[in-house]
């Protein structure tokens, strides 16, 4: 096969067959749980049964009677071996400008617990079952103390404290823009919009849950762990809990079962596991269950806002006032709060132009889980906000939203267009792609379909979402290593990491581009903090970013192996050319093959250690509509339609790309119509704490997707031209539903009351909304 | 702990277990079998499902001394010596599975659905799938894999 060949065939823009899945689909994957090694302990936690308590005493001598029982340790005990909190965030001051309270995070809680399921004793035993046993022996004497997990209760009057110096609950403040040139535009405005809108707290959820096993060799501690950014967890281990020299730990991951940003930063169990494996300098196991995922894993969204839109008489908009606060659980972590302060705002004024902003950002501490990342980590939350106005404006005109949107959008010969929170879009095409996705969802055709449905019985509603979004983490450097061995293959490592997105594949394709050999002969290699370093995998950075690491990475090494076979041939560098994965001397037969060149070599391989950056994050986008039919007696939504043109600039694997997309629209479906994490308002407890009781989408959710690749706008700031995607579909699902479900029943008259309606819609909400009673 | 004698992937194996000891605990503990995932400790994400004399069991639900004597297949024991199982090969080919860690669950719980139903509708497959939690793919992949698996099957068949 001729290079141009292999390029056709497993180069990018191709839907290559995915190369991890053959062993996934044998059952041969090696997540988290999969690896045991002999004499391994088992380490259990005890939780918090309450969301705001002192701790009284512990008194683990029954415990450690226990059979099997190896040890106990308490907060205590990790105090006095010198293991330093996670500290709080330390960006935003609180309001008015003072010092944010610190809310430092102890691995294993010491005097107070904040919320439910906040570890406090670890038990380590010679079995699991042992472990468990011992775990519920240890007697923890706690004083309750008065509890608060909604935001509305946080921000009241009198309200039980979180954190004693922080005296309102408020963790921090941002404001952006400018709030007196707002208060003008909408003093000048002909149509004002107001709404109160609540993003519901959710569960990430991956179907793998966490488990970490320590172990313990040459003095160093292994950690093999399901983990996003495995450098990251070394390094807050390291440096900021156990002041270890980073290569005293190492994080090995293997396949990762799903992350949606839930298995980003460090967590309080790794450092249990990783000070047991010290301290016993044995190798200690655990195994999150699911309960423990939902109680003691970073929860998502949160965001209660009360905004507003300015507009004009013709429907341009003149400015927007976003004043929100999030709730942001027991512990003020920087990602939580960058997360709803920083990086949604960015996106808030999305594809459309608009100058004049007034964004006041608040971070409330409640006796909740942290809330952590969770897919599209605050563009969902801005994006919502934003979409839901352009609609309520559009009704209040007598507008056709997508009329209204096209009014306000960015034109492409504004590019690169600085929005008014100094983000740079480098390319966009917004009015295009909203005109293809008008025509893919046949938005013309729709009151014949709407008359179908009536026919039928059901309300049909129609809803879009115009969009873009920042991906990148603001993290655009990448090492990445090349071996091309004797042995003939090459074995590429990089330190973002796969959970789920094909990133071998995609990677593997853009080796092929570069070396032109069959993919077949590409090793991609990832998950080993001994390997290399690097800020891992979130944000949708890893394509963008790493994907164009793994294409300099490459040409470098063939630049390196070309002098090397100029060397090995008797000729000049610039004699040499490279193709087909043969190195040849121009215009004669004189040839040598890489891997043949590889195995000349003393060490047979050429090995290249590659750092290279893009310049700037990428502006993926997109339009969605939905359609949605409603059972007027049952209230029940049913997903009729679902099309999509999303602009990601040059898909690498088209097919991957619409997995993203498809199955990213599905988990913005679940937060539109079932997800939702509940905490009894009196006691604090978490009533979604199971599968049985967090309403994850199943099958049949929605039947068939439309969904397009608009790959005639490359991004400008990377050498792949790519755009983030792993966070799109998830970004746009959820307004565009949302607003179908609305404009249904606007169409049934009850419009006013849809504009009340906050999500989950569930059936007896919009059963509720349809007429006008509680259901 | 409990001698106990059960069939696995067509094995006769011959185990000691305890009596509260759940079947996935002994596949994928005592024999190694970690294709068989636990996603969920309520028997909602069916991660963990697995053929019981060709029925399809959430093998988180049922105690190991409940197989005794029974024929037990997990995902490891789908595919011939030479060939991936036409179920594995649709899911491949149709994009179903993203991460992998729901994929056995799934793949077993469409293989008991087309040992009884070899073509099935969309309702079918939904109904065959309800207990089985995806939360990369959106489904419809999946689906689709399964459409694919039946055709290819009866085509076998056929020859």
């Amino acid at each position: 096969m001729s290079s141009e060949q292999v390029a056709t065939r497993f180069g990018s823009g191709q839907s290559v067959r995915r190369i991890e899945d053959p062993a996934l689909v044998a059952g041969e994957g090696c997540f988290a749980d999969d690896v045991s090694v002999p004499g391994q302990a088992f380490v259990c936690l005890q939780r918090s049964p309450y969301p705001h308590a002192r701790i009284v005493a512990i008194d683990t001598a029954a415990a450690l009677e226990m059979p099997g029982v190896v040890a106990v340790y308490t907060g205590a005990d990790l105090v006095a071996a010198g293991l330093k909190p996670i500290g709080s965030q330390p960006m935003f001051p609180a309001p008015g400008g003072a010092p944010a309270p610190q809310t430092p995070r102890k691995a294993l809680a010491v005097d107070v617990v904040r919320f439910v399921g906040e570890a406090v004793v670890a038990v380590v035993a010679e079995t699991l079952d042992q472990a468990r046993a011992a775990r519920d022996a240890v007697m923890v004497d706690y004083e309750e103390l008065p509890n608060v997990t909604h935001l509305a209760d946080a921000i009241a009057d009198a309200a039980p404290k979180v954190w004693a110096d922080a005296s309102d609950n408020f963790a921090a403040e941002a404001r952006h823009g400018n709030a007196t040139a707002c208060d003008a535009a909408f003093a000048k405005a002909t149509h004002v919009v107001e709404l109160e809108l609540l993003n519901q707290r959710l569960a990430p959820v991956p179907l793998e849950p966490r488990a970490v096993l320590g172990s313990f060799e040459d003095d160093r501690v292994t950690l093999r762990m399901s983990s996003q950014m495995p450098s990251g967890v070394r390094d807050t281990l390291c440096k900021e809990v156990f002041g270890w020299p980073t290569d005293k730990l190492r994080v090995v991951v293997g396949d990762v079962g799903g992350g949606f940003g839930n298995k980003t930063g460090a967590y309080p169990e790794d450092i249990v596991v990783a000070f047991c494996t010290h301290r016993l300098q044995r190798a200690v196991k655990w195994v999150s269950e699911r309960s423990d995922e939902f109680l003691g894993a970073g929860h998502g969204r949160d965001l209660f806002s009360r905004v507003a839109l300015a507009l004009d008489a013709d429907g341009r908009v003149l400015g927007l006032r976003v004043h929100s606060m999030a709730n942001v659980g027991a512990y003020a972590t920087t990602t939580g709060v960058v997360i709803q302060l920083l990086i949604g705002p960015w996106v808030s004024t999305s594809v459309y132009d608009i100058q004049t902003i007034d964004f006041k950002l608040q971070a409330v501490l409640t006796n909740t889980t942290p809330v952590g990342a969770y897919r599209g980590a605050g563009r969902p939350e801005a994006i919502y906000i934003i979409e839901r106005l352009m609609d309520a404006a559009a009704r209040r005109l007598g507008l056709d939203p997508a009329e209204l949107r096209r009014r306000n959008m960015i034109r492409p010969e504004q590019m690169p267009y600085t929005n008014a929170m100094g983000q740079t879009y480098d390319s966009g095409k917004f009015e295009s792609v909203q005109t293809q996705a008008l025509k893919l969802a046949d938005w013309a055709g729709f009151e014949a379909r709407a008359a179908q449905s009536k026919r039928a019985g059901k309300l049909r509603g129609r809803g879009l979402a115009t969009f873009l979004e920042w991906t990148g983490g603001n993290v655009f450097e990448e090492r990445v290593t090349v071996k091309v061995s004797g042995d003939g293959f090459i074995e590429i490592y990089s330190a973002t990491q796969a959970m789920g997105q094909g990133i071998a594949t995609s990677y593997a394709q853009l080796a092929v581009d570069v070396f032109g050999v069959s993919i077949d002969k590409v090793r991609i290699v990832q998950g080993d903090t001994d390997r290399g370093s690097g800020f891992g995998s979130a944000g949708s950075r890893s394509i963008f970013v790493g994907g164009s690491a793994v294409k300099v990475a490459s040409q470098r090494t063939i630049e390196k192996a070309q002098s090397l076979a100029a060397d090995a041939l008797e000729a000049a560098p610039h004699d040499i050319e490279y193709r087909e994965g043969e190195f040849r001397i121009v215009g004669t037969d004189r040839k040598l093959g890489l891997f043949e060149l590889a195995a000349k070599q003393a060490d047979r391989q050429v090995f290249m250690d590659s750092t290279s950056a893009v310049q700037a994050p990428s502006w993926p986008n997109g339009c969605h509509i939905c359609e949605v039919e409603i059972d007027p007696d049952t209230g029940e939504v049913e997903v009729a339609s679902y099309a999509s043109v999303n602009d990601v600039g040059r898909a690498i694997n088209p097919t991957i790309v619409i997995g993203q997309l498809d199955g990213g629209a599905v988990q913005g479906l679940g937060q539109a119509l079932c997800e939702q994490m509940v905490y009894e308002r009196e006691s604090g407890q978490l009533q979604t704490g199971t599968l049985m009781d967090y309403a994850l989408p199943r099958v049949g959710m929605v039947r068939h997707f439309k969904t397009e690749l608009d790959q005639s706008t490359p991004c400008l700031t990377n050498p792949l031209g790519v755009k983030g995607v792993g966070e799109l579909g998830t970004i746009g699902a959820t307004p565009a539903v949302v607003n179908a479900v609305i404009d249904a029943l606007a169409r049934a008259g009850a419009g006013e009351r849809a504009a009340q309606l906050q999500m989950p819609l569930l059936s007896e909400c919009v059963w509720s909304a349809l007429h006008g009673k509680s259901a | 702990m409990n001698p106990m004698t059960l069939t696995v992937n067509t094995q006769d194996v011959q185990l000691q277990v305890h009596s509260h000891h759940l079947l996935v605990e002994v596949l994928r503990e005592q024999l190694g079998l970690t294709g068989t995932h636990v996603g969920c400790d309520t028997s909602q994400c069916g991660a963990c499902t697995v053929l019981v004399d060709g029925q399809p069991v959430k093998s988180c639900t049922m105690l190991a001394l409940q197989a005794e004597g029974r024929h037990v297949t997990t995902v490891e024991g789908l595919a011939s010596a030479d060939a991936r199982h036409p179920i594995q090969q649709a899911f491949i080919d149709c994009h179903g599975l993203q991460c992998g860690f729901c994929t056995p669950g799934m793949i077993m719980a469409a293989a008991a659905l087309l040992q009884h139903t070899p073509q099935p509708s969309v309702a079918q497959i939904e109904h065959a799938l309800e207990g089985n939690l995806c939360r990369c793919t959106g489904y419809v992949n999946i689906v689709a894999a399964v459409q694919q698996a039946a055709k290819t099957i009866a085509a076998g068949a056929r020859k």
